[in-house]
């Protein structure tokens, strides 16, 4: 990618940025908001180089990123096969798709309950619900990619030798879901990283939801602020790494 | 022409034997699509199957290569019963049905790797064959950056390249314009004179069976029948315009306008059709 390409995608976010600050100080100056309910945003830019320099807040966000990155590797590999079997066989789509149209609309944050019930408070149990909050934008795409799989393709596919069920899947199924399934990964990664929040509810030392959680615990507005300005910026750098991903992917057009 | 076909050349002759389909679901009436048809094709024999559409060509072509069960009857390749998909049974499709995931190379070498071929012996198999049809630099590229004519020459060097026995054609010019039709016809004529597989072409176009087959198979309205079988005694390379092959022509035509006419339910109505 060339360099003024770069600077022309970076630049919104920039304009963005600038925008919100200006409003973030107009409301904070007309309205006098107190320091410990709206802190102007030069008071929380320190608070965010103070975290960044005594390295607390990357160990916040290796924290969190830890517990997402274990997460969705562990949605991907349930979520994979058995999104490819549903999508590819009609009998298993039959009785697990209305199971999965059960759990579907239950939110991540349901499971905080029983999440702490059956994993206690350690890491697996925030790990559990990242991991639901992953699962089926990962399993949705992958069925909807098999299925949207060329029947020709398999048929050519068939007559070029694969003549095994897994030599089809991993010589044209896999590979002409593979954008579909891409951009299930993304998404999945995203949903992981907004449920963070919530699996650091369960009683967390670390990471950028305890951040949160804790700043608020102590009337500490600015260390919300930095928290949930974390987030957002690297929910952005972790979507452009995976939509250069996705690119690569993407031999359709 | 002259070329004589290589000594050692994979080939191999086609036993329809009663073959009927009829497609059932629960949704709707049972479809006879194919009615119980016999047709012996020796090995090396370029048979074109003309008919109206619906007739049930495509199902043909599908139990031959046992992409579909037939209701009744069986096919023999060789001795050998069709029961499943066979690289031995090569197919070009319709719409090319290349890897968009793969370049061009290892389109051509994909059924190569699948024999179990190694990768230097691949590569070069996969570029003797693309060069047969004049792709050979073109090998690294994309198959979305091909157009039409292209992909289907990329699809008929992959066909050659495992060297099957037989090769089934699904009206594999049908999407493509005249003159670019042309030309493949007489590529594909060109590969065929020098390794004689035996052929089944499905095609809508009268004028490409005569130009290509040695045999003219014509089709009834459905559930298909035989109506014509029709041997092409001509030399190659054909002239479009001579006069016995219009009467080739003519005689297919005749055939085909009458279950034309039941296709389109105008029986008696004296009107034939062109296309
Ligand atoms: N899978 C199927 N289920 C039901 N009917 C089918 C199926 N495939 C083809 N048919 C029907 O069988 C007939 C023959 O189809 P086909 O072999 O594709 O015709 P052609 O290739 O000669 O145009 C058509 O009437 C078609 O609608
Ligand atoms: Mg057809």
């Amino acid at each position: 990618m060339t360099r003024a390409k770069t600077a022309a995608q970076i630049l919104p976010y920039i304009y963005a940025a600038g925008a919100i600050i200006i409003v973030w100080q107009a409301v904070v100056t007309f309205t006098n908001a107190h320091v410990a309910l709206l802190p102007p945003p030069l008071l929380t830019a320190k608070t965010f180089i103070d975290l960044a320099i005594s390295g607390q807040l990357f160990i916040h966000i290796g924290a969190s990123l830890g517990r997402v990155v274990s997460a969705w590797i562990l949605s991907v590999l349930v979520a994979v096969p058995l999104g490819l079997a549903i999508g590819r066989w009609r009998r298993v789509e039959k009785i697990v798709d209305p199971v999965i149209e059960l759990f579907r609309p239950i939110s991540p944050l349901a499971w905080i309950p029983l999440a702490i019930l059956w994993f206690g408070i350690g890491e697996s149990g925030k790990i559990f619900i990242i991991f639901i909050a992953t699962f089926f934008p990962i399993l949705l795409n992958t069925v909807a990619g098999v299925k949207g799989v060329d029947p020709v393709l398999i048929r050519a596919g068939q007559v070029l030798g694969c003549d095994t069920d897994r030599a089809l899947f991993t010589k044209v199924i896999l590979p002409a879901a593979m954008p579909t399934i891409v951009v299930g990964l993304r998404i999945s990664f995203g949903t992981g990283w907004a449920a963070i929040i919530a699996a650091e509810l369960v009683a967390a030392r670390v990471g950028l939801g305890y951040l949160i959680a804790d700043g608020m615990e102590i009337l500490r507005s600015d260390l919300v602020l930095v928290g949930m300005i974390t987030i957002g910026i690297l929910g952005v750098l972790i979507d452009a790494a995976f939509r250069i991903l996705n690119n690569r992917f993407a031999w359709g057009s | 022409m002259s070329n004589a076909p290589e000594a050692d050349l994979n080939t191999k002759s086609i036993s329809i034997r009663n073959i009927g389909v009829t497609f059932k679901s629960e949704a709707s009436d049972a479809v006879e699509a194919l009615c119980p048809i016999d047709l012996e094709i020796p090995a090396g024999e370029f048979v074109a199957l003309v008919g109206p559409s619906g007739c049930g060509k495509s199902t043909l072509l599908n139990v031959l290569a046992g992409f579909i069960p037939p209701s009744v009857g069986t096919a023999l390749v060789g001795d050998d019963k069709i029961s499943k998909p066979d690289i031995d049974h090569g197919m070009v499709f319709q719409d090319y049905a290349l890897f968009p995931w793969l370049n061009v190379l290892d389109n051509v070498a994909f059924g190569l790797e699948r024999q179990g071929v190694g990768r230097d012996e691949r590569e070069a198999r996969a570029l003797e064959n693309l060069d047969l049809v004049g792709l050979k630099d073109f090998a690294g590229k994309r198959v979305h950056e091909l157009s039409g004519g292209m992909k289907q020459r990329v699809a008929i060097a992959r066909v050659f390249a495992t060297d099957p026995s037989i090769i089934l054609m699904d009206e594999p010019f049908g999407a493509l314009d005249a003159l670019t039709r042309r030309f493949l016809q007489h590529q594909l004529l060109a590969i065929w004179q020098r390794n004689r597989k035996t052929v089944v072409f499905v095609t809508h176009s009268v004028q490409e069976a005569v130009y290509l087959a040695s045999r003219a198979i014509v089709m009834t309205a459905r559930p298909g029948r035989i109506k014509l079988d029709q041997k092409i005694e001509l030399a190659h390379p054909r002239d479009f315009s001579a006069a016995d092959f219009r009467a080739y022509e003519k005689l297919i035509y005749d055939q085909l306008d009458e279950e034309l006419a039941k296709t389109f339910n105008l029986e008696g109505s004296g009107g034939t059709f062109r296309d």
